[in-house]
């Protein structure tokens, strides 16, 4: 009897390339000594003795670091490690730091090397992830860089406790306060079959008990906060702490979709892992009083993202990182603006679209913004707006964020409307069937509340999906105008090239690349009856909904990860050779390797448009 | 006599306070007619065997006994009469085999009674030399653990499938033997590494675990 005769670690294999393209035959031969390991999570393994062979991650993450704390890689269920200490006998001393805690499979060192001479693809493959290692290795050598940047962008779950203390309803405060002080903590969670109903916390008690004098006996569900703030556990250090210090709580219960506790977030925990972080932009943000002191602050914007690329963050968290901070700074700009010109004499939103709204900026993002008004404003009224607005749109040009060059700001008296106005305008451009009057429209259907009571902002999206849905023949619209595009891939595969100017023999990953897939998405997204904005969101919400094979839609969420994060470096590398932002690549600097997977996320991109095409095109073509 | 049997048992009690990846464990699952030792027969045996403190695949077995009469449990076991006919082995060397691993190894199961039960009506009707198994029970292990850290759990949750979700252990649709064995020995894993790295034998013994003595009716 072998290991593949387990049911569940055959199937395992079978699923997991490149050890699904082995032979049955081959996969039984290496799976022969192979032993499975339990790592919680905060572990380092060095990859000697024993553990100096491959492994694979049953169920888990981990990260790869250098042995003075660099990041090298992030990999998660599926993926190896080890296979330097296999191949090269890991001169460089790599470690594994297990992020979650993860089940492995151990291979035999001399099993493998018998699998890797025997199947070519399979060698092909770790040739390939050790390439990509050593790339990223040599990235993070040449750039000495301390981590400060990476403490925002971890995941809430690394730093959170996962023991909770817990109390029902029905307790007395007396009770929850001695589990408290034996616990040594500062807040326990009040929970009802297993859901979470409030919090108490030692100030609480403080205040609600002490304070009044109240009964020893009182009980808990008197006491407690009722539906506290929570955070979901993918959130960042960085939302937690936007979120902590806007709603002035210390205490952050982490709960997960099925609105289970899966751990608690205190402001301690916070300030634990935040000694490295001289630079959180985000809280000197908020205590500046002028623009100038806030464009000064923002000169650091830059820096901060090539700081996040390089420290191999992934794409989509480095779009939320930006997004926050973007975020933040209009805010911030609002509440100076109104420093100067009084408050508002009505409620409005600032509303933010394109990028901004998807959460996918990058280095050199431009701005598109409009506001929302609750009721139609009187001349002075209006004047008020354009003053803040202007201050506002003018305060980002300043700190960075360019004015929009089609003019799509707050500042334009055009993009400043009640609901009414702005429903009456995305009326007209669901109605009308020209894809050119889309295509200039297409980046207001990627709309965000940045600032004001954003259940208005629902409401609007909410009509629009309606009336995307009564309009069968707009997403037929939107649709050609999507696929107007198309990838840069010629008929015998090779990359069509940029033929004159000043990108002559490049490729422009934005607008050939990453615009066709947020298009796709954003074509998906608006077909779904629940609005998404984000494009992993909006493909993901396209799976939930049956709009999309799960598949393909995994093919596309990868080929947008791949290329943003080709985009970043790529921008990041000719922002600091050239100080602008570019987007374009010379193909010819990447590896055969890279360009081949280059080729075949561009070539994802147009089966998904054929996809697209006979989905939303079919009869009205 | 006397000093030999306190030398042992001097010798056994060191040697629970070394840590629990110094010993061998064999991880056991049957699957059975029904859920009363007495009346109900076994059906199969699946187990994989622990080492070092990392699960050893090579060792998995899954045995389908000979004979077993099968009929009602076959919807939730999968196994069917060609299973047995195809694969079926004699109880009795089953059981001999079993006995030869367990001389080295400690018994682990996931709600032990069950289990437990079983083969001590298997021995009494077996015959085979009566030795005593020490043994864990990863449930009690987890009910313990519930216990200590006051949370109560909803009904149901101490089984093997909402216990492993604790430690973030992925969900297996099978449920033969073999299957329950290795996700009870992940679960293991799981625990012992929950208890911190320098997890003993006997702390995991405190919480769950135990010594029975198998012995045969027939006199050898």
């Amino acid at each position: 009897m072998a290991a593949l005769d387990i049911p569940e670690v055959q199937k395992f294999m079978a699923s997991v390339p490149p050890f699904s393209s082995l032979e049955l035959a081959q996969r039984a031969q290496l799976l022969h000594g192979v032993s499975m390991l339990y790592v919680r999570q905060g572990q380092t393994m060095t990859l000697e003795g024993d553990s100096a062979t491959v492994h694979l991650i049953r169920r888990g993450a981990c990260e790869i670091r250098t042995p003075k704390g660099g990041l090298v890689d992030q990999i998660a269920d599926g993926e190896c490690f080890g296979v330097f200490s296999v191949m090269s006998q890991n001169a460089d001393g790599l470690q594994v730091v297990a992020m979650e805690d993860s089940l492995f499979y151990r291979f035999e060192k001399a099993r493998f090397l018998d699998a890797l001479a025997s199947n070519e693809a399979f060698g092909l493959f770790f040739e390939h992830t050790q390439h990509n290692r050593l790339r990223k290795l040599s990235r993070r050598q040449n750039n000495e860089l301390s981590s400060p940047a990476f403490q925002l962008s971890m995941p809430v779950t690394q730093i959170m406790t996962r023991q909770l203390i817990q109390a029902s309803p029905d307790e007395t405060v007396q009770a929850i306060a001695m589990r408290m002080t034996d616990a040594r903590v500062s807040s326990i969670l009040v929970l009802e079959q297993g859901r979470l109903l409030g919090i108490v916390t030692d100030r609480d008690l403080r205040s609600r008990i002490l304070a009044l004098g109240g009964s020893a006996n009182s009980l808990v569900a008197d006491v407690m906060t009722e539906s506290p703030r929570t955070l979901s556990p993918d959130a960042l250090v960085m939302e937690a702490q936007t979120l902590m210090s806007e709603s002035n709580v210390h205490h952050l219960p982490i709960v997960d979709d099925e609105l289970k506790v899966v751990g608690m977030l205190t402001a301690a925990d916070l300030l634990r892992h935040q000694e490295l972080s001289p630079l959180l932009l985000m809280n000197q943000i908020h205590r500046q009083q002028s623009v100038e002191s806030l464009a000064q602050v923002c000169k650091q914007w830059p820096t901060l993202i090539i700081n996040l690329v390089v420290t191999d963050m992934k794409p989509a968290d480095i779009g939320k990182v930006l997004a926050t901070l973007s975020d933040s700074l209009i805010k911030r700009l609002i509440e100076l603006a109104q420093q100067q010109f009084g408050p508002a004499p009505m409620a409005f939103q600032f509303l933010v679209f394109g990028s901004q709204a998807r959460r996918d900026q990058s280095l050199g993002s431009d701005q598109d913004n409009g506001l929302m008004l609750e009721r139609e404003p009187t001349n002075d009224e209006s004047a008020y707006f354009t003053a803040l607005s202007e201050f506002v749109c003018q305060g980002l040009a300043l700190c960075g964020v360019r004015l929009c060059p089609g003019n799509i700001m707050a500042s334009n008296l055009k993009w400043r409307m009640t609901k009414a106005g702005w429903q009456q305008m995305f009326s007209t451009w669901i109605k009308s069937s020209s894809p050119n009057a889309l295509l200039n429209a297409s980046i207001f259907f990627d709309i965000r509340c940045v600032y004001g009571d954003d259940a208005a902002v629902d409401e609007l999206l909410e009509g629009m999906q309606q009336e995307i849905e009564k309009n069968s023949l707009f997403l037929a619209t939107l649709t050609r105008s999507a696929l107007a595009a198309k990838p840069p891939l010629g008929f015998f595969r090779s990359f069509v090239l940029e033929s004159s100017g000043e990108h002559k023999n490049q490729l422009d990953l934005k607008h050939q690349g990453l615009a066709l897939i947020n298009d796709l998405a954003r074509l998906y997204g608006l077909s779904c009856r629940t609005y998404r904005v984000g494009t992993l969101e909006r493909i993901e919400q396209a799976i939930r909904e049956k709009r999309m094979s799960v598949d393909t839609a995994g093919n596309l969420m990868d080929a947008w990860e791949q290329l943003n994060e080709l985009r970043l470096e790529t921008q990041s590398v000719s922002w600091q050779t050239s100080g602008k932002a570019s987007a374009y690549l010379d193909p010819t600097r990447l590896s055969p390797l890279e360009r081949k997977h280059l080729k075949t996320t561009f070539s994802i991109i147009s089966e998904v448009q054929d996809v697209a095409q006979q989905r939303f095109l079919r009869g009205y073509s | 006599m006397l000093i030999e049997a306190l030398k042992n048992h001097w010798h056994a009690r060191q040697m629970t306070k070394r840590s629990w990846c110094d010993w061998d464990y064999l991880v056991l699952d049957i699957e059975t007619t029904g859920l009363d030792a007495k009346q109900d027969k076994i059906v199969s045996f699946g187990w994989v065997c622990v080492q070092n403190g990392t699960i050893d695949l090579d060792s998995a077995r899954h045995i389908v006994l000979e004979g077993a009469e099968i009929g009602e449990s076959v919807g939730i076991h999968m196994i069917t009469d060609s299973d047995v006919a195809l694969l079926g082995k004699k109880q009795e060397s089953v059981l001999r085999y079993l006995r030869q691993l367990l001389r080295k190894r400690i018994l682990v199961m996931h709600h032990g009674p069950m289990e437990l039960g079983f083969l001590k009506q298997a021995w009494q009707e077996a015959a085979l030399p009566a030795f005593s198994v020490s043994w864990l029970d990863t449930l009690a292990i987890e009910r313990t653990k519930a216990n200590r850290n006051q949370q109560p759990i909803v009904e149901g949750g101490f089984r093997l499938g909402e216990s492993r979700k604790r430690y973030g252990l992925p969900d297996y649709d099978g449920h033969d033997a073999l299957t329950d064995a290795l996700a009870t020995a992940e679960l293991l894993l799981a625990q012992a590494a929950y208890q911190g790295v320098d997890c003993r034998l006997h702390d995991l013994n405190q919480m769950g675990g135990g010594r029975t003595r198998l012995v045969s009716r027939l006199s050898l």
